[in-house]
């Protein structure tokens, strides 16, 4: 085998080797675990145990758990109850304690927040029977334009940025629609966001202007 | 780059899409927070690998030594340089 041939397949190897350590469902079930590790945690805290040693620890092997995306806005809403369960134990006059209390504002800061279960109370009105089967209509358009190839390889922001330009331009209103979505969901992730807030509160006062004309 | 955390992620990212030179450099920026994390250390140790294998698979192809084996009826013929 030439020195060319071996070096194709140790490339070969590695790019195999790279693409399996970062497939996003070996990821997903890393993350399933770390949650599982943090439930334990907390409840150790709850039972009156000191877990400053066990909570340091999960910080600084989960570290990057948010940025790898792998997390569902369900597992996200469960890392953040079980952080917020660990905090309220946590002893304030103890130093130690004190920094895991702001390790824990600092994942809250990036979009790890405790979610309530939001219950609507109103009736609906007889005319709005149909307003969730349109917009789960809208949900199904927005998330064919997405998958239709035209973002493929494309980082959100970037996308994003298409999706305001086609806001500003076209008069439908899904993909302002989008936009905010998205631009919610990268806030929650912790990117700033406040051109793009800007950007769509500019093209909904344009798009009112132009209703009231 | 505020969060080494980001960089981190950001090479993650970057690896899947097969972009492993921005991979290196994403790693290089987290690389101070995450110098213990034996999963940081194996990905940004292979990727810098892979980069040195595709940089010397590039060296053999840019330098016209290409060496092709000829084989006739199953059978090496001769080696080209």
């Amino acid at each position: 085998m030439s020195r060319y041939q071996v070096l194709k397949k140790l490339e070969s190897t590695l790019e195999g080797f790279l693409q399996e350590a970062v497939r996003p469902e070996k990821v997903s079930i890393e993350g399933k675990r770390t949650i599982e590790t943090l439930h334990e945690i907390a409840g150790e805290s709850l039972r009156g145990r000191f877990i400053n040693n066990q909570l340091s620890g999960w910080f600084s092997q989960n570290s990057r758990l948010l940025e790898s995306k792998s997390l569902s806005e369900s597992d996200i809403t469960k890392v953040a109850n079980f952080l917020g369960s660990i905090k309220s134990g946590l002893d304030e006059s103890d130093p130690e304690s004190i920094k895991l209390s702001e390790k824990i504002d600092d994942w809250r800061s990036r979009g790890v927040i405790p979610r309530r279960k939001l219950i609507l109370k109103l009736k609906p009105k007889t005319g709005d029977k149909n307003l969730l089967n349109e917009f789960m209509n809208l949900l199904t358009k927005e998330s064919q334009y997405i998958n239709s190839g035209e973002f493929d390889n494309m980082h959100l922001l970037s996308a994003l940025d298409d999706i305001l330009r086609s806001a500003e331009l076209k008069n439908d209103s899904m993909y302002a629609h989008l936009a905010g979505s998205m631009i919610y969901y990268l806030k929650a992730n912790g990117y700033k966001v406040e051109p793009f807030v800007k950007r769509l509160k500019d093209i909904e006062q344009k798009r009112s202007e132009r209703a009231d004309k | 780059m505020s969060h080494p955390e980001e960089s981190y992620g950001k090479a993650l990212e970057a690896l899947r899409n097969k972009n492993y030179r921005a991979a290196t450099g994403f790693f290089k920026l987290a690389e101070n927070q995450f110098a213990d994390n034996l999963d940081f250390r194996i990905l940004s140790e292979v990727t810098a690998l892979l980069i040195a294998v595709k940089d010397e698979i590039n060296e053999i192809v840019n330098s016209g030594f290409v060496v092709e084996e000829i084989f006739t009826d199953g059978q090496e013929a001769e080696l080209r340089g």
